[in-house]
């Protein structure tokens, strides 16, 4: 009894220093003023912010990136939740079929939804050209997301509610529109959370599907990571736990969790 | 005030039919109960009268208009839910506002027709409040307002009451009842409980297997029920199975086992040689040995505050008795049995055995 408590709050604070101390890494070794990437960082300096903001390359790669998560995160939502509705609704061997082909992505390794999407789109003569196979894996890749939250905050609700507000004069649409959107709304937005971020630095994916051009900031982190050793790699990564963190606590702030 | 028909409804659910043309007229301000067990159809009635499910044949009318391919925002009702269903994320004033938003109605109209809704199921201090906040009982009188605030032509209530506790259940019945009166709205009630659709109801639609068994006021269904099986239904029934001594026109002369003979106003049209007859347990009274129209003893005697039940072990079977608490017996006990011969019941339908063709 006595000892149980004092070996939770280890475990509880081990498992926090695991979790974190990579991220403390990452951003201690951006300050460096070195021209290396090593712990500890050689003095603390902001150049390889500086140098990071004036390389075209890897701006590109964040712009590229966040253009990317944006329109996947988009489609997924709209997909995502039109599925959960579909899957929460019919409680049968369809629904049942819906959600395992939406959870596919989740369950089977990435490299594994890469390759297959590779065949398929070099199968239909499309190949990875016009981004359509990098595109559609990343929508795959961040579907489970959208669909797992929106179905949580589906179920428990009364399914009546939609039924009563059309009763009281609204359409199928101004219903969805003024009660089950609301409702679900909270589930959409951490949802979308979760899908932005998995697209923004999926590896595996991006990695097999870019083809050839401009690339993800995890595929251009890794070319540069090959060929240069410098703190600029940390600091692209400071820079992106940054845009995750910003992006975490606005939609907390919005749609917090009643 | 509307007057709502059904006209040979039939619902079927690829083989399975789960209504087998159901027809019935509610009239204008009538509080009509459909009653029956799980799966009779009475829910699915209640849907298709609402439109959330398609009639596969058969027409819905409303004051003489076919209103069964409408969809339910177009069919005006005002409907109460087993749920409630209320908004989660509105409050109890903008839950009655919404029907009144859809109607676009001007501002300073909603308020006052809110105002006046709240005040009706006597809820204004609760009209900034959220639902969750509410307990049972209130959630489902914000219910009964949300529906009615909107002056529909048909109020339907689906098992309102399941959800709240007994003594909750019988006051909840009162205010409905008034409530409806009040407002002189036609309403279709959908219920399981033989109780609340009796005292309820102008009329009791009982329901099995997707077809009504018999549609009539509440004293009908209990005192003349048109089968066994609604006899059975709604409340407790003693069936005595009982050959036939004499039969005349208005009056059929049964034998009792011990050689009584018992008379029945009624019977069967045709000449029969058994007949089943209902009597309820309030309507058999105990009397000393040899002194009833037929004896038993007493199996098991069941005291419930009110009342006393006695299981009596007779040649007729074992019957169900119900007795004032004055009137004492203890298990074990030799009694005789009287019936109230005016309200004993002959029972239609199939029950009968006709009579062997004279030879």
């Amino acid at each position: 009894m006595g000892l149980v408590t004092p070996l939770l709050s280890l475990l509880r604070a081990l498992v926090y220093v695991f979790l974190l101390a990579p991220i403390v890494v990452v951003v201690l070794a951006s300050l460096n003023a070195g021209n290396f990437l090593t712990f500890p960082p050689q003095g603390l300096s902001l150049r390889w912010f500086w140098t990071f903001l004036n390389n075209d390359v890897f701006i590109d790669a964040i712009v590229y990136s966040l253009i990317l998560a944006a329109l996947a995160t988009a489609v997924s939502l709209v997909l995502g939740t039109m599925a959960a509705l579909y899957f929460v609704r019919h409680a049968r061997r369809e629904a049942e079929a819906v959600r395992i082909a939406v959870l596919l992505p989740l369950i089977l390794p990435e490299i594994l939804t890469a390759i297959a999407l590779l065949f398929f789109f070099y199968e239909i003569g499309i190949g990875t050209q016009y981004k359509i196979a990098l595109f559609t894996g990343h929508v795959l890749m961040t579907l489970p997301f959208v669909f797992l939250n929106v179905t949580t905050s589906l179920q428990g609700r009364d399914d009546a509610v939609e039924l009563a507000a059309r009763t009281l004069g609204a359409s199928r649409l101004t219903a969805f529109r003024r009660i089950t959107l609301p409702l679900i709304a909270p589930g959409m937005a951490t949802g979308g959370v979760f899908a932005f971020i998995i697209s923004f630095d999926t590896f595996g994916i991006s990695f097999i599907l870019k083809g050839t051009g401009s690339a993800p900031l995890p595929i251009q982190l890794y070319d540069y990571l090959r060929f240069n050793f410098t703190p600029e790699a940390a600091a692209v990564s400071t820079v992106s736990i940054l845009l995750t963190l910003v992006l975490v606590t606005v939609s907390n702030m919005l749609f917090g969790r009643d | 005030m509307t007057e709502v028909s059904l006209l040979s409804l039939v619902k079927s659910y690829g083989k399975s039919t789960a209504l087998k043309g159901i027809s019935l007229d509610v009239g204008h301000g009538e509080f009509v109960s459909l009653l029956g067990p799980s799966g009779c159809g009475k829910s699915t009635t209640l849907k298709c009268i609402a439109g959330f499910e398609d009639v596969t044949d058969g027409k819905i009318l409303f004051d003489s208009k076919d209103i069964s391919r409408k969809l339910p925002e177009d069919r005006d009702i005002g409907m109460v839910f087993q749920s409630y269903a209320l908004f989660p994320h509105m409050t109890v004033a903008r839950n009655l506002a919404f029907g009144l938003e859809m109607r676009r109605m001007a501002r300073s109209e909603i308020a006052d027709r809110v105002a006046r809704a709240m005040d009706m199921v006597q809820l204004t201090p609760y009209a900034d409040r959220y639902p969750k906040a509410l307990s049972g009982g209130q959630q489902q009188r914000v219910a009964l307002a949300r529906a009615l605030v909107i002056e529909p032509a048909i109020l339907l209530l689906d098992e309102p009451l399941a959800n709240l506790d007994a003594k909750l259940r019988d006051e909840m019945r009162g205010f409905i009842r008034d409530l409806q009166k009040r407002v002189g709205i036609t309403t279709i009630y959908v219920t399981h409980d033989q109780n609340e659709a009796m005292t309820m109801s102008d009329r009791v639609v009982v329901m099995f297997d997707g077809e009504i068994a018999q549609a009539a006021p509440p004293e009908d269904v209990y005192d003349r029920p048109a089968s066994e099986r609604v006899a059975r239904f709604v409340g407790n029934a003693n069936i005595l199975d009982l050959a036939v001594a004499d039969q005349a026109d208005a009056e059929t002369s049964l034998s009792l086992p011990g050689g009584g003979r018992l008379a029945v106003t009624g019977g069967a049209d045709a000449p029969v040689s058994r007949l089943r007859v209902m009597a309820r347990p309030e309507q058999i009274a105990l009397t000393g040995p040899g002194e009833g129209h037929i004896d038993g003893r007493i199996a098991k005697r069941y005291f419930s505050g009110g009342h006393v039940e006695y299981h009596v072990d007779t040649d007729c079977g074992t019957l169900n008795v119900l007795c004032p608490t004055t009137q004492n017996v203890a298990e074990g006990a030799n009694v005789g049995l009287s019936f109230d011969t005016r309200r004993l019941w002959p029972l239609p339908g199939a029950a009968h055995v006709t009579a062997e063709p004279a030879a």
